[in-house]
């Protein structure tokens, strides 16, 4: 491996800016991670970002798709500059759904609902990528009028899992096709992360204990549904070509 | 240097004025701690892409370390190093 000298993770600048003094949050937390990924993709771009010690205004809320199952993440709202116009909104998604957790929950309809809303760029994205969640968010900044992104934010304590799993289980979403990370600028879907081969999606689901109640016939329909699902997005995507 | 505190001015917890959080060193400290093998590493810098606490950075001589005060000790660099050059030990 002494063949290479240069890696991807070395062109990012290795100044800190985010909570250069410590935070709250618990061992190996989802959202810190994604965060902290934010503040890398801006930090060059937004003014006094210095001085920023989770400064950005941010709001708590509960997104409700269907009215039957809510995910109750952190959204954090960017005004952007008067150039570009308009607002970048964040929705750091740790899936903590008080009460019994079904699929409707794990199958995310916020992004459906934001191009409904003709914003003008919307996309998903883990931390388990960093290279991706950097670009998009940038592209984010960039684009003028309202933009989307939703996180999918993996939580230990939570999901209950050990805390080393965190990025772990944020790439096991990704390659089971149930949290596909695509984009769709200007009405034209494209997927980011493909995954020619993707794995069952009992892996990701047997490594949490809190599907522990879920019996074999409920995973089964769960990967029915992801198949279903992204054979759509994927024909949203080919008409885009 | 007065101090800033959170105060509610809206209905619907809306921040109008953006506050600086205080510093935070957390208190306790974890069971185990990272610590590089320098014959292993790459200095491919993912384990510092992945650790939520910023505690890793990077020294002069382009490999990496762990800040004792801000490490929780959560391991994922242990996990995610693919070359095996991180181990978690234990402290003292």
């Amino acid at each position: 491996m002494d063949k290479f000298s240069l890696y991807a993770g070395q062109l990012l600048s290795f100044r800190e800016q985010f909570a250069p003094k410590g935070h709250r949050a618990c061992q190996g937390c989802g959202v810190a991670l994604a965060v902290r990924h934010v503040y890398k993709a801006l930090e060059e771009r937004v003014k006094d970002f210095e001085k920023a010690q989770w400064q950005i205004p941010w709001q708590h809320t509960v997104l409700a798709p269907s009215g039957k199952s809510t995910t109750e993440p952190a959204l954090l709202s960017i005004a952007k500059d008067a150039q570009a116009g308009g607002t970048l909104y964040i929705c750091f998604d740790n899936e903590c759904v008080e009460g019994k957790i079904d699929k409707d929950a794990l199958i995310k309809k916020q992004p459906a609902i934001a191009v409904a809303n003709s914003f003008s760029y919307v996309a998903t994205a883990c931390p388990s990528h960093p290279f991706d969640l950097i670009e998009k968010v940038r592209r984010g900044w960039e684009t003028a009028g309202q933009c989307f992104i939703h996180i999918l934010c993996p939580c230990p304590v939570g999901w209950e899992y050990p805390f080393e799993s965190t990025v772990r289980l944020g790439r096991m979403a990704v390659e089971s096709r149930l949290f596909p990370l695509y984009e769709i600028s200007g009405g034209f879907y494209h997927i980011t992360v493909d995954e020619p081969n993707p794995r069952p999606v009992s892996d990701y689901i047997k490594q949490q204990k809190r599907f522990s109640h879920w019996k074999a016939p409920q995973i089964a329909a769960l990967q029915d549904e992801i198949s279903a699902v992204f054979s759509q997005l994927e024909e949203k995507a080919t008409i885009a070509k | 240097m007065t101090e800033k505190t959170f105060k509610q001015e809206k209905v619907g917890c809306y921040l109008l004025e953006t506050k600086k959080a205080k510093p935070f060193e957390p208190g306790t400290k974890p069971e185990l701690k990272p610590e590089w093998d320098k014959d292993l590493c790459v200095r491919c810098a993912l384990c510092y892409l992945y650790c939520p606490d910023a505690a890793i950075s990077r020294q002069e001589d382009g490999y990496f370390a762990a800040d004792d005060e801000l490490c929780k000790g959560c391991g994922i660099c242990h996990r995610e190093c693919w070359f095996g050059a991180i181990s978690m030990v234990k402290e003292g």
